[in-house]
C-alpha cells in the first residue's frame, strides 16, 4: 500500500505551471485540496476577479489529476484503477433556474461515473442528495477495485446564478456531509463573507495579474501578420507594443487580460503597418510609437462596437455608421409622423417642465392671472433665493401622467397650426384629433420604440390607461430639432 | 352591458363594436338578471370555422340596394366584381411588396449564410444583423414573415421569429425558442427531450442543441422582431447565454445567428445595450427601402394603373396621403384604406356593375331595370350633363334624356365606350408628364391634380412651361425625345401601352421640332455662336461700364440672330403643344363618373380614423343625443332621467382632481330621488351608484387614491 498523503506528480504540476504562468502557487494549494491522497477537503472555493484563470486551471488540474489516477494501477496485475478521480462542471451561466442547475448537476455527474440507470427528476436539493447518493452508492458497487476515489462537483460562478432559492449555496455546501468522497468546488468572483454558512471552508484567492505578469503571458500569444524582418522581431515588437497599449490604453479601462489582449490584436495591424509599407523599420521603437500615436490617444477602441469593421464590403450594401453622436436621433426626426413628433415634444415638456408652472407655460388667457401664481410676497421670495436651486436640465426627465402630457400637446398642437405647416394651406379638420384613436396608437408607438419609458412595472396597467405615468428618453437637441421640425418653438414652454 | 360583454368577450370581438349605436335596455327589468349567466367554457371551433368562410364566398353577402328593388342576378353581379377587382389589384400589391424588400431580402441572406470566417478564430462573437425598418413597426411583421420564407428555403437551419409580446422573462422566451426551432420540420418524429436517459426540462438549450447535432444544421436564426420593445435584460441575457464571449459557450455548439429588427438606429440600440451584450456581437447593418417609396409604386401599380378598374379621387387621396403623414406611415393601412375603397363603391352604388369590363355593354345594358334608370337621373353627373345641354340650347335632347328611357340608354351606352378611352387620355397625359420632366412631381400629386382637373393651370405644369423657355436648343431635343419615348412605349408600372399611332398629329409635330432644333444647334456648333434659350434673350442684359471712375449703367439691347429668332419661334410652338396636349378635361365632369371614381373623404375618416375616447366622453355627457327623451332626458346637463352613469360623470366632471365619495353619493341620491319626489329606495339607488362607478372604472376614469381615505382619483379630463 502506498503511504497515506502523497501530492500528485511534481512532472504535472510544473507543466500545468507553464501552461498557467503566474499561477503556480494557486494550482499547487488547489492540487493538494483536490488529489486523492493529498489533504483533500468537502468544500473548496476559488475566487478572483474576472478573467484571472479560475475555471481554466480548476478544469485543467482536476482533468490531469482524473487520468493521473486512473493510470496508477495496482502494480499491473488487475486493469481496475486503484484510485479515481471524477469530476463534473456545471456553469451556471447555462442554467436558466436553480431547478435546471440541480438538474443539470445530476446529468453530468452522471455521465462522469458512467451511470447507465435512468435519471430522475431534481427538483430541489434534498433529492439532489438522493440522486447523487444513488449514483455514487451505485458505481461504488459495480466496480469494487478501486478501492479509493473521490468525485468532485465544480459550480462555475455559482454566485451569478439565475433565480437561486436563498437555500441553494448552504444547502450545496454540505452536500459532502451527507455523501462522502464529494468535494464541492465553488467557482465565484467575490464571496460573500460566509456565505456557504460554514466555517472552515478553504478558500483560494486569484488576484488580478500585474503589470509584468500580463505583459508576460501576453508575450506569449504571436501576433498576426508577422514582421517581414522575422520571428523574434515580431516578437520584440510585440512585447513593447503590448506594454505601450497596456499604459495607454488597459491601465485605466480595467486591466482585464482579456480584453487587452484582444484590444492589441486589433491595433496590431495598423500599428505595423508603416513596416509593412516599407516606410519605417522595427528598430527604433520609439519612431514607430510616435507614428502611430493617434492609436493609443484614440479611446473609441476601448468601446465594443456592434456593427464590424469595413474589411467584409460588400458595395452599397454598408453604410458606414455616423461617428458623430448627433446623427443618431436626425434620421428618426423626419421619419416619425407629423402627430407622434408633436407628441414627442410634448412628452418632453411634460418631463422637463414642473406641473406648477403648466398654467404659466400653457393657459392661453389672463396674463394677470398667471403674475399672481408667479410671483408671490416678498417674504416667500426671499426664502426661495435661500434655496439653492439645480436646474431641471440637470436634474434629468421627470415622470409625468398620460394626461398632463396630451393636455400639453393639444396646446402645443393649436400653436404648431396656426404657424402654418410646410406651406400647405389647407383647412384640415383639426378638432378631429381629440380622443382620436390614431394619437393612441401613436403613443403606444412611442412607448414600444422606447422613446418614451414606462415607469413602474412593465406589464402593470395598460399603455393607454390616464394615470399611468412615462417618462421622455430623448435629450433636449433632439426635441430642438423635431419641434422645429414641425414648427414648435421649445424653448418657449421650458420653464428654465 | 357588462352582461354583454361576459359573454361575448371569449369570442374574440364584440359585436356591438361594429354598431353604429347602442341600444339601451334598462336594468329596471330585473326579469333576466335571474337568469344564470351562460358559463363560458371552450367551445371547439376548429372545423366550424373552417367551413363557415368556405359557405360566406359562394352564398349572397351583399344586399340589394335601390330600396330592395335590385334584383339578386345584380346583387350577385356586384359581388363578383368587386372580388374580381380587388383580387386582381390586390395581387398587383403583393408583387410589389414582395419585390420591395428583395434587396434586403438578398443581403440578408447572403450575411446569414455566408460562413463565421470573416472574423478571427478566436472571436467568438455571435453574427448579428441589425435591419434598420423605420418607425413604421406595423411593417416590420410582412418584413420578417418575408424573410423567414426566404431564409427557411435557402438555409439548412430553423428560423424563430421572437416579438416582444410574447417574451415576458428568460424562461418563456427560451420554451418558444425551442419549441418553434424544433417543430419546423413536421414530417419528422417527435424530437426526444431525453437524453442520457434524463428528461430534459422544456427551456434547456440541449434540447435544441440535439436538434441541431441531428439534422446537422448549418445555422439557428433568431430574429427579434421589434428589438427596441423588448426588456433590455432580456436581451442582455439572451445574448450573453447565446455568445462564447461571456463563460457560458453555447455558441460553439448551437450555431447562432441574431437578426434585430430596430425601428430607430443602430447606434440607439447600442446605447441601450451594456457592453456585457454589445462586446458579444458584432454584425452588419442593412437599410429596408422606405415606406414613402413603396407606397408611391403601389399607388402607382393600384390606382394609377390602366388596368385598376376603380379610380381613387383627389379628395379620397389627399384625406389618405394626409393620414400617412400625420399618423402613420404605412404601406398596409393604405392596401386596407384601398381596399375599403373597393368594398364600398361595389357594395354601396347599385351602378358598380355598369363597370364590368369583360362584357360588352349591351349586355350590361339588359341588365339595367327602370329602377337604376332613376338612379342614374339622381346622379351629379347626369344633372350635369342636362345642364350642359340646356346650356347648348339642346333644350329637346335635355327633356328625352330625362323622360325618355331608350334616349338615355344610347346615351349611357355612349359614355360607357367612351369611359375608357377618357381614363386612358388622363393616364397618357400623366405618363408623358411624369416622364418628360427631369424632376418630375411625386406621383401622387400630379394623380391628385390630374383628377381634380387643374393640371391645366396648375403650378405644375406653369413650371414645366417655364423650364423649356429656359431651354438651349441641346436640351430641347433631350426633353423632346423624352415625351417621344414616354409616348412610344408607355410605362411598364400602369400597364400603359405605346401610343404613338394613335397620336401621329402630335408625334409629326414633335419630330419636326425636334429636326429643326438638332439643325439649329448643328448650326450653332458650327458658327460657334452659341444659342441662348429663350428666356435669356427676352430678359434684358443690364451693362456696368466705369468711365472715368464713374459708373455708368445702360440697358444692354440684345440683339437677335435668325437662329435665336427661329428657336424662338419652336419654344413657342412647343408650349403651345404641351399646353394643348395638357388641357384635360375634369373627370367630375364626365358624364357617368361616379361608376369608375370613388371620392367621398368623409367615410373614410369616420372608418379609419375612430375617436373612442371621445365617443364615450360625448355619450356620458349627452345620453339624450343617443337615447330616446324618455329614457334618456332631453336636455344636457344633471337631469334625473339620465342614465345613472351619465349623473355621476357628470358630477365628476365638475368634482376636482380627488372626489370625495360621501360627496358624489349625496348628490347622486338628490338627484335619483328628486325624479321620484318622495324618498325612493335607497338600495336601489345604491345599486345604481355602485355599478356606475365601477362602470366608470371600467372605462378607466377613476381609480382608488391612496393619497386621501374614502376619496377617488381623478384620471381622465375630458377633451384630451
Amino acid at each position: 500500500m502506498a503511504s497515506m498523503f502523497s501530492l500528485p506528480s511534481e512532472v504535472m504540476l510544473t507543466s500545468l505551471a507553464s501552461q498557467f504562468p503566474c499561477r503556480e502557487q494557486q494550482i499547487r494549494s488547489l492540487a493538494t485540496l483536490l488529489a486523492i491522497r493529498g489533504a483533500p477537503s468537502r468544500n473548496i472555493v476559488l475566487y478572483g476577479l474576472e478573467a484571472t484563470g479560475k475555471s481554466a486551471i480548476a478544469k485543467a488540474l482536476l482533468q490531469r489529476l482524473s487520468t493521473e489516477s486512473d493510470n496508477s494501477l495496482v502494480n499491473g496485475d488487475s486493469d481496475v484503477p486503484l484510485e479515481q478521480l471524477r469530476y463534473a462542471v456545471i456553469k451556471s451561466a447555462e442554467c436558466i433556474t436553480g431547478r435546471h442547475l440541480l438538474e443539470q448537476t445530476v446529468g453530468t455527474v452522471a455521465k462522469a461515473v458512467n451511470w447507465e440507470g435512468n435519471v430522475g427528476r431534481c427538483e430541489n436539493v434534498a433529492q439532489l442528495v438522493v440522486e447523487l447518493g444513488r449514483m455514487l452508492e451505485g458505481r461504488r458497487i459495480s466496480d469494487k477495485g478501486a478501492t479509493n476515489y473521490r468525485i468532485v462537483l465544480v459550480f462555475d460562478g455559482i454566485d451569478h446564478q439565475r433565480e437561486a432559492p436563498p437555500t441553494l449555496l448552504p444547502g450545496l455546501a454540505r452536500l459532502g456531509e451527507i455523501i462522502p468522497k464529494l468535494t464541492t468546488l465553488y467557482i465565484v468572483t467575490a464571496p460573500r463573507p460566509n456565505f456557504l454558512h460554514l466555517p472552515g471552508v478553504p478558500h483560494i484567492h486569484f488576484p488580478s495579474y500585474t503589470k509584468p505578469e500580463l505583459l508576460q503571458i501576453l508575450s506569449s500569444t504571436s501576433p498576426t501578420p508577422q514582421l517581414p524582418s522575422g520571428a523574434k522581431e515580431t516578437q520584440e515588437t510585440w512585447s513593447r507594443f503590448t506594454s505601450a497599449v497596456y499604459d495607454s490604453l488597459s491601465k485605466h479601462s480595467g486591466r482585464d487580460i482579456l480584453s487587452c489582449r484582444s484590444i492589441s490584436l486589433r491595433l496590431w495591424p495598423r500599428f505595423i503597418k508603416p513596416i509593412l509599407d516599407g516606410q519605417l523599420s522595427a528598430t527604433p521603437f520609439g519612431r514607430l510609437l510616435v507614428a502611430n500615436r493617434s492609436l493609443f490617444q484614440n479611446e473609441s477602441v476601448l468601446i465594443p462596437g456592434i456593427i464590424s469593421e469595413p474589411p467584409f464590403a460588400k458595395s452599397g450594401a454598408l453604410v458606414q455608421p455616423g461617428n458623430e453622436s448627433k446623427g443618431k436621433y436626425q434620421g428618426i426626426a423626419a421619419q416619425l409622423p407629423y402627430y407622434s413628433r408633436l407628441l414627442l415634444v410634448a412628452s418632453y415638456l411634460a418631463s422637463f417642465n414642473p406641473s406648477r408652472f403648466d398654467t404659466v407655460h400653457f393657459m392661453k388667457s389672463a396674463s394677470s392671472k398667471r403674475r399672481k401664481k408667479g410671483g408671490g410676497t416678498a417674504l416667500s421670495r426671499s426664502s426661495t433665493t435661500k434655496r439653492r436651486t439645480i436646474s431641471r436640465k440637470l436634474l434629468g426627465p421627470q415622470a409625468f401622467v398620460l394626461e398632463r402630457m396630451l393636455a400639453i400637446f393639444h396646446c402645443i398642437k393649436d400653436d404648431a397650426d396656426s404657424r402654418g405647416r410646410h406651406g400647405l394651406g389647407n383647412d384640415r379638420k383639426r378638432e378631429r384629433q381629440n380622443g382620436s384613436a390614431d394619437i393612441q396608437m401613436a403613443i403606444a408607438t412611442l412607448a414600444s420604440l422606447r422613446l418614451l419609458v414606462k415607469m413602474g412595472a412593465q406589464n402593470a396597467g395598460d399603455t393607454m390607461d390616464g394615470a399611468c405615468r412615462y417618462r421622455v428618453a430623448v435629450g433636449w437637441e433632439v426635441v430642438r430639432g423635431v419641434a422645429r421640425s414641425v414648427g414648435v418653438e421649445a424653448e418657449d414652454y421650458l420653464a428654465d | 352591458m357588462s352582461d354583454v360583454g361576459e359573454t361575448n368577450s371569449h369570442t374574440g370581438f364584440d359585436a356591438i363594436d361594429h354598431q353604429p349605436a347602442y341600444i339601451y335596455t334598462p336594468s329596471n327589468t330585473n326579469d333576466d338578471a335571474l337568469e344564470r349567466p351562460t358559463k363560458r367554457r371552450k367551445v371547439a371551433r376548429g372545423r366550424p370555422s373552417v367551413l363557415q368562410p368556405h359557405d360566406s364566398i359562394n352564398s349572397l353577402v351583399f344586399e340589394p340596394l335601390l330600396g330592395d328593388f335590385e334584383t339578386l342576378e345584380c346583387v350577385q353581379q356586384r359581388q363578383d366584381l368587386f372580388q374580381k377587382c380587388w383580387s386582381e389589384t390586390d395581387a398587383r400589391i403583393q408583387s410589389i411588396l414582395n419585390e420591395a424588400n428583395e434587396d434586403t431580402l438578398a443581403e440578408v441572406t447572403a450575411f446569414v449564410d455566408g460562413p463565421g470566417d470573416i472574423n478571427q478564430v478566436d472571436d467568438e462573437r455571435v453574427p448579428a444583423s441589425f435591419i434598420v425598418t423605420g418607425p413604421n413597426i406595423a411593417s416590420q411583421d410582412l418584413l420578417f414573415k418575408q424573410l423567414s420564407a426566404r431564409l427557411k428555403k435557402e438555409i439548412n437551419g430553423p428560423i424563430v421569429i421572437l416579438r416582444s409580446g410574447d417574451a415576458s422573462n428568460l424562461k418563456a422566451v427560451l420554451k418558444q425558442l425551442i419549441r418553434d426551432a424544433t417543430n419546423q420540420r413536421s414530417e419528422d418524429e417527435e424530437l426526444s427531450q431525453e437524453q442520457d436517459g434524463r428528461k430534459l426540462l422544456n427551456y434547456d438549450l440541449e434540447i435544441l442543441q440535439s436538434y441541431v447535432k441531428k439534422h446537422g444544421s448549418q445555422r439557428v436564426v433568431v430574429a427579434f422582431q421589434d428589438s427596441e420593445a423588448f426588456d433590455t435584460n432580456l436581451v442582455v441575457d439572451l445574448v450573453t447565454l447565446f455568445s462564447a464571449e461571456s463563460c457560458s459557450s453555447w455558441m460553439d455548439r448551437i450555431p447562432f445567428t441574431l437578426l434585430f429588427g430596430i425601428a430607430t438606429s443602430v447606434e440607439l440600440f447600442q446605447e441601450r445595450l451594456p457592453r456585457a451584450a454589445s462586446r458579444c456581437l458584432y454584425g452588419f447593418r442593412f437599410d429596408v427601402e422606405q415606406t414613402s417609396s413603396i407606397l408611391e409604386r403601389i399607388f402607382q401599380s393600384a390606382v394609377v394603373n390602366t388596368k385598376a378598374s376603380l379610380r381613387l379621387g383627389s379628395e379620397v387621396v389627399a384625406s389618405l396621403m394626409e393620414r400617412q403623414y400625420d399618423h402613420v406611415q404605412s404601406v398596409q393601412s393604405f392596401i386596407v384604406a384601398l381596399k375599403y375603397a373597393y368594398m364600398c363603391h361595389f357594395y354601396g352604388n347599385a351602378l358598380s356593375i355598369l363597370t364590368n369590363p369583360s362584357t360588352s355593354s349591351q349586355l350590361l345594358l339588359k341588365l339595367i331595370k327602370p329602377y337604376h334608370f332613376e338612379a342614374i337621373r339622381m346622379l351629379p353627373s347626369f344633372r350635369k350633363l342636362i345642364e350642359l345641354r340646356v346650356e347648348s340650347q339642346e333644350l329637346d335632347r335635355a327633356r328625352e334624356l330625362i323622360q325618355d328611357d331608350t334616349i338615355l340608354v344610347q346615351e349611357i351606352e355612349g359614355a360607357l365606350e367612351s369611359k375608357d378611352g377618357n381614363i386612358l387620355r388622363l393616364l397618357r397625359a400623366f405618363h408623358v408628364f411624369a416622364s418628360a420632366l427631369s424632376e418630375p412631381p411625386s406621383g401622387i400629386d400630379l394623380y391628385m391634380t390630374i383628377f381634380e382637373g387643374a393640371l391645366s393651370n396648375s403650378d405644375y405644369l406653369k413650371r414645366a412651361l417655364d423650364s423649356v423657355k429656359r431651354m438651349t436648343p441641346d436640351d430641347l431635343v433631350v426633353f423632346i425625345q423624352r415625351i417621344k419615348g414616354a409616348i412610344e412605349n408607355g410605362s411598364y408600372e400602369l400597364d400603359l401601352d405605346g401610343w404613338a399611332d394613335e397620336d401621329e398629329g402630335l408625334i409629326r409635330e414633335l419630330r419636326d421640332v425636334e429636326m429643326k432644333a438638332l439643325g439649329l444647334s448643328e448650326n450653332s456648333a458650327d458658327t460657334e455662336k452659341p444659342i441662348r434659350s429663350s428666356d435669356a434673350i427676352h430678359s434684358k442684359g443690364l451693362r456696368t461700364t466705369v468711365i472715368a471712375q464713374r459708373v455708368q449703367l445702360s440697358y444692354e439691347k440684345s440683339t437677335i440672330t435668325e437662329e435665336e429668332k427661329e428657336f424662338i419661334n419652336l419654344i413657342d410652338h412647343v408650349s403651345r403643344l404641351l399646353e394643348q396636349y395638357f388641357t384635360l378635361e375634369n373627370p367630375k365632369d364626365i358624364f357617368l363618373n361616379e361608376l369608375w371614381l370613388c371620392d367621398s373623404a368623409d367615410s373614410f375618416l369616420d372608418v379609419f380614423a375612430p375617436r373612442p375616447r371621445a365617443a364615450i366622453e360625448n355619450a356620458l355627457s349627452a345620453p339624450h343625443e343617443y337615447l330616446t327623451c324618455e329614457m334618456g332626458g332631453s336636455e344636457a346637463g344633471l337631469s334625473s332621467t339620465h342614465p345613472p352613469t351619465a349623473i355621476i360623470y357628470q358630477s365628476y366632471l365638475e368634482a376636482g382632481s380627488l372626489i370625495n365619495m360621501a360627496d358624489l353619493w349625496t348628490t347622486f341620491h338628490e338627484i335619483l330621488s328628486g325624479k321620484k319626489g318622495d324618498e325612493g329606495d335607497e338600495r336601489e339607488a345604491l345599486m345604481q351608484f355602485y355599478r356606475a362607478l365601477a362602470d366608470l372604472k371600467l372605462v378607466g376614469m377613476v381609480k382608488q387614491s391612496k393619497k386621501k381615505a374614502d376619496h377617488l382619483a381623478k384620471v381622465a379630463w375630458k377633451g384630451l
